[in-house]
């Protein structure tokens, strides 16, 4: 089981690195970092422009295969990941915002499961019942409202909140509050500040869990191997909780892994609407400003989410499935 | 609507008490077309030891009436009745309640065991706990009891086997599991729901014996649902004819088969096809298809396809009563029909194949040959790794296969599953150069095929019939739809189209309002039928048919075998059939070839090989067949063979069929040296040239 679960990680570890280098590629040739310098005034030449990007390692003159071995050595050896056409650290951008946006990816990508999952559980238990259709009603409804207006649904749902309470304890915006100091009051507020970002990324994410859950547990619920379990003496709960439950999970074992880039997506939205300093925003940010070395960390960043993503899946499905440590 | 229950007098036994007893059981499912009754009034006691069998077509109820017994019935079905197991009702009870007497009281065994078995579980596992449910043992205690199950059940190495999953074994050990499933707390009562139907005749025997042994062993009484009358006739004491949701005939065994009192016993009977006895009946098909269970009419529901109905059946259901020296029969005419006086099939004429007479003249008849088949080989790469596959074996599916079919003949393929001859008949219609050796249809070779073009055209001649008629036929088209498709595809103009499509329909024997209808409203021969019109409506000469009966009723198959045999009259058609059950190939074929793990062991003119059957293989097969008649079932020698057949990555050097051979093992050293290292050729039957077998020890 540790090696098939090493063996995948191996997998995903090459992919990352596949991924980070073909997405070096891609910015180079698409993003002109000169045309960050041609708006300055005084006017400069194209010739001062080259002189001034090369020590970022992004003079265009120079051939793209010598500019990506630097690039390479840098990150292998020195975990640099380079700087933008201005001159700021990627690595000093990176950081923090990567621990923020980590923060909420993972914490949206746990909810939405185990509440799409807990919900389908629930309602193909009891298929056409009020509680099904009522639920079903709400993700359908909810699965069809773009991110942005969802989103924005739940900040005026937070303010109104917050006026009826009389209290502001669902901050609308930014990551943190200034001037807090100390660790306990730190992590209350960074976690405060979560609540409202993390809801509307979960409310996104939870509809296809949900609906998915639902018709698979449907599926095995009618098998035959249920009624057989049914017919050793168990009651219905308790075939469906040992033997259609645990058998209609591992298709959403493995497709948690495939979640995470959509969540990633996102959160790039939400970020921007709740104005927090986040992957997602530095994601626009860098493209818009032709940063061929902060949008290839980004890739990175969202690369190693998916591969931590799927790992766990792996382990989650050589749990579920025992069959898998045979073979 | 309240009926007498048909009730059997307890048999006189050591224990005269029934451990079972169910009293006017009423089964109702809602569905959209109104309350569908499935089950209405059944009754009957179940003596400990003994066996009743309920036989049926698909939808009378058998099933329902097990479930409802279970207490596993859909919570939307409405039950009403009384299901007495030691005193106690079980209808009405919560599932908290029934889940304490399942498994403990009462143990099930389910038709398809390669669905039946919790796929992530290990079986030792799935048997521990099962155990578990009801008694207090420990994790240890009850793996030590599950492997002694395993044991009994026949699994070979059972503590080993006992980690390996369901899908680590094959159909017939899956369905020995489920068996030792039902077993395991030792139940008064078992059901068996056609327990055999999803496996080989040969498999079916061991799997028999084994629910025998299972109840010796506990003593319990047994319900063994079925569709098959020779197994009724093997395994049963008292048997029940259900028909349209009620035991329409119940009886002690002999008396059944003796004198079928009951029109549709008797007219069933009639239809099954038997490998018995030199000659050949004819097969009389039952006129008609069972009725819908919604809204039933008046009367007595077998009255509209009844020979002998009179017009009292048309208005009130004949309740069931007793006939005095037989049992119990709802029939208005039993009377009649028990003493003798009046045959229950009425004065049907067989409108069976012709006489045998005939056949053998179109069979010798020298028609010009449809496809020939030089030592066609297929194999499939056996493959391991994720991401890089090695190849690390080779598959024979089909080693070096040869026959010629002739125009106005048809030859069948026969053998257990995986025996080859479904990849044969693919291999064929692929018409692309196979791996080795020659196909030639129609006196083209399809390796010379060197144009897409020239493939459509001989794609005409050749056309296919699938077994399961509702997976071949497009459920979102309606059935002229589906029958003008292969007309479009060559071209042909609108008009001549829907002329084609009438007629394709009259030539099946189905009503032109077919053609609008969707496959979902059409019964099972129906759409065998459309099946067949839309395989015919290129006018191919050679048509592949894959298990074309087994998916059908009895009832309704000895209809389709005599549409087939006139097709082939009319059209002078060339048919390879692929099948398992040997009982209908003898009514549809001229010749018979027998395969086993992708050879031909024997082959030769249907009614030679049953008379004479000489490899040991087609022995076996022909054996395994069960005869519905009491008397001769039960006394017959049986060739049994054991175990299933090897894996074809590895097949043995010599002859294929070694490892399960009874020669084999009786034969002397010299002959078993012969068998392991060289493979038999084929050796013609002295004064029948078409008949030859491949075996040493013959």
């Amino acid at each position: 089981m540790v090696r098939h679960v090493i063996r995948k990680a191996a997998g995903w570890l090459l992919m990352i690195v596949v991924a980070t280098n073909a997405t070096y590629f891609l910015a180079s040739w698409f993003l002109d970092p000169r045309s960050n310098y041609r708006d300055l005034r005084p006017v400069r030449s194209e010739d001062q422009i080259d002189r001034a990007l090369a020590p970022y390692h992004l003079d265009p003159r120079e051939p793209l295969v010598h500019r990506w071995w630097d690039w390479l050595t840098s990150v292998t050896l020195h975990f640099d990941w380079g700087r933008s056409p201005t001159g700021v650290s990627v690595n000093g951008e990176i950081g923090y915002r990567a621990l923020v946006s980590a923060e909420l990816v993972t914490l949206a990508t746990v909810l939405s499961v185990v509440i799409g999952v807990a919900l389908g559980v629930y309602t193909a238990a009891r298929q056409y019942g009020w509680a099904d259709r009522f639920s079903q009603a709400v993700s359908i409804l909810v699965f069809n409202v773009p991110a942005s207006v969802a989103a924005l649904l739940v900040v005026f749902v937070a303010i109104w909140l917050n006026q009826h309470a009389g209290l502001r304890f669902l901050y609308v915006a930014g990551e943190n509050s200034p001037g807090v100091e100390g660790l306990l009051p730190t992590i209350a507020d960074r976690l405060l500040h979560l609540i409202l970002p993390t809801a509307s990324l979960t409310l996104m994410g939870y509809v296809g869990y949900h609906l998915t859950q639902r018709s698979l547990l449907l599926d095995t619920l009618g098998a035959d191997f249920v009624r057989t379990a049914r017919a050793t003496g168990l009651t219905r709960a308790q075939a469906i909780r040992r033997h259609a439950l645990r058998t209609a999970l591992i298709p959403t074992a493995a497709s948690v892994a495939f979640s995470v880039p959509a969540v990633f997506t996102g959160a790039v939205i939400t970020e921007s609407v709740f104005a927090w300093n986040g992957m997602g925003r530095y994601f626009v940010q860098t493209i818009s400003k032709n940063d061929v070395h902060g949008t290839v960390a980004t890739a990175a960043f969202a690369a190693t989410l998916t591969a931590v993503g799927a790992i766990l899946a792996d382990i989650a499905t050589v749990f579920l499935d025992p069959r898998v440590r045979v073979s | 609507m309240t009926l007498a229950t048909p009730l059997l007098d307890p048999a006189p036994g050591k224990d005269g008490r029934p451990v079972l007893s169910v009293r006017d059981l009423h089964i109702t499912f809602p569905s959209e077309a109104g309350p569908v009754q499935a089950v209405r009034g059944v009754g009957f006691d179940l003596l400990p030891g003994r066996t009743l069998c309920v036989v049926g077509e698909s939808g009378s109820g058998k099933s329902a009436t097990a479930l409802g017994v279970m207490g596993l019935l859909p919570p939307s079905a409405e039950v009403r009745g009384q299901v007495l197991l030691d005193g106690q009702d079980l209808v009405g009870l919560d599932d908290r309640a029934l889940s304490k007497i399942r498994g403990k009281s009462i143990g099930m065994v389910f038709q398809d065991p390669l669905s039946a078995l919790t796929p992530i579980y290990s079986v030792g596992r799935l048997l521990a706990d099962a155990l578990r449910v009801h008694q207090d043992l420990t994790r240890r205690a009850a793996w030590e009891q599950a492997v002694q199950l395993l044991d009994l059940v026949g699994i070979p190495d059972p503590r080993g086997r006992a980690t390996a999953f369901p899908h680590e074994f094959s159909g017939g050990m899956r369905q020995r599991v489920v068996i030792a499933l039902a077993i395991a707390n030792r139940p008064a009562v078992l059901v068996a729901d056609e327990p055999t139907t999803a496996l080989d005749v040969t498999v079916q025997a061991q799997i028999l014996d084994v629910l025998r042994l299972a109840q010796q062993e506990t003593g319990a009484g047994l319900v063994l649902i079925t569709h098959d009358l020779g197994v009724v006739a093997g395994h049963a004491d008292d048997v029940a004819v259900m028909y349209a949701g009620r035991f329409v005939e119940h009886a002690g065994v002999t008396e059944l088969f003796r004198r079928p009192t009951m029109p549709y016993t008797a007219r069933l009977l009639a239809a099954v096809p038997t490998v018995d006895g030199g000659v050949r009946r004819p097969l009389v098909p039952i006129g008609g298809e069972p009725p819908a269970l919604v809204d039933l009419p008046a009367g007595c529901p077998f009255a509209p396809r009844c020979a002998v109905a009179l017009d009292a059946c048309r208005t009130a259901e004949p309740e069931s009563h007793e006939v005095t020296g037989h049992g119990h029969v709802a029939c208005l005419r039993a009377a009649e029909i028990a003493d003798g006086s009046l045959d229950p099939k009425g004065d049907t004429p067989p409108a069976g194949p012709p006489a045998p007479a005939d056949r053998t003249a179109t069979a010798t008849a020298t028609g010009e040959v449809v496809l020939r088949v030089e030592d066609l080989v297929k194999t499939f790469p056996v493959t391991k790794g994720a991401v890089l596959k090695r190849r690390i074996g080779t598959l024979r599916a089909v080693g070096g296969v040869g026959f010629a079919l002739r125009a106005g003949e048809t030859l069948a393929l026969v053998g257990e599953s995986g025996s080859g001859k479904t990849t044969t008949l693919m291999e064929i219609l692929r018409l692309a150069r196979p791996e080795g050796g020659r196909v030639e249809i129609c006196g083209t070779d399809v390796a010379a095929l060197d144009s897409p073009a020239a493939v459509r055209r001989l794609r005409r001649d050749v056309q296919i019939v699938m077994q399961d008629p509702l997976g071949a036929l497009d459920p979102r088209m309606p059935v002229s739809h589906s029958l003008a498709e292969p007309l479009r595809a060559i071209g042909r103009d609108r008009a001549s189209i829907r002329a084609r499509v009438r007629e394709l329909l009259a030539l099946v024997g189905l009503d032109d309002t077919i053609g609008d209808r969707f496959p979902a409203a059409l019964s099972g021969g129906q759409r065998q039928r459309v099946g067949i019109a839309r395989a015919l409506a290129t006018e191919p000469r050679l048509l592949a048919l894959d298990e074309p009966l087994s998916a059908l009723d009895v009832s309704v198959q000895a209809g389709v075998i005599n549409l087939l045999t006139r097709l082939k009259r009319e059209l002078g058609l060339a048919y390879l059939v692929v099948a398992h059950d040997l009982a209908v190939v003898r009514y549809v074929s001229d010749r018979i070839a027998v395969m086993y793990l992708g050879h031909i062991v024997e082959t030769g003119d249907t009614e030679a090989i049953f008379a004479d059957p000489r490899h040991p293989y087609t022995r076996a097969l022909l054996s395994a067949i069960p005869i519905p008649d009491p008397g001769r079932e039960r006394t017959r020698e049986r060739v049994v063979l054991t175990g299933e057949p090897p894996n074809a990555a590895r097949p043995p050097r010599g002859c294929v069929f070694v490892d399960r051979c009874p020669l084999y093992r009786e034969a002397g050293e010299e002959l078993r040296r012969r068998c392991r290292t060289e493979p038999p050729a084929q050796t013609p039957v002295a004064g029948d040239s078409g008949h030859r077998y491949a075996c040493h020890g013959v």
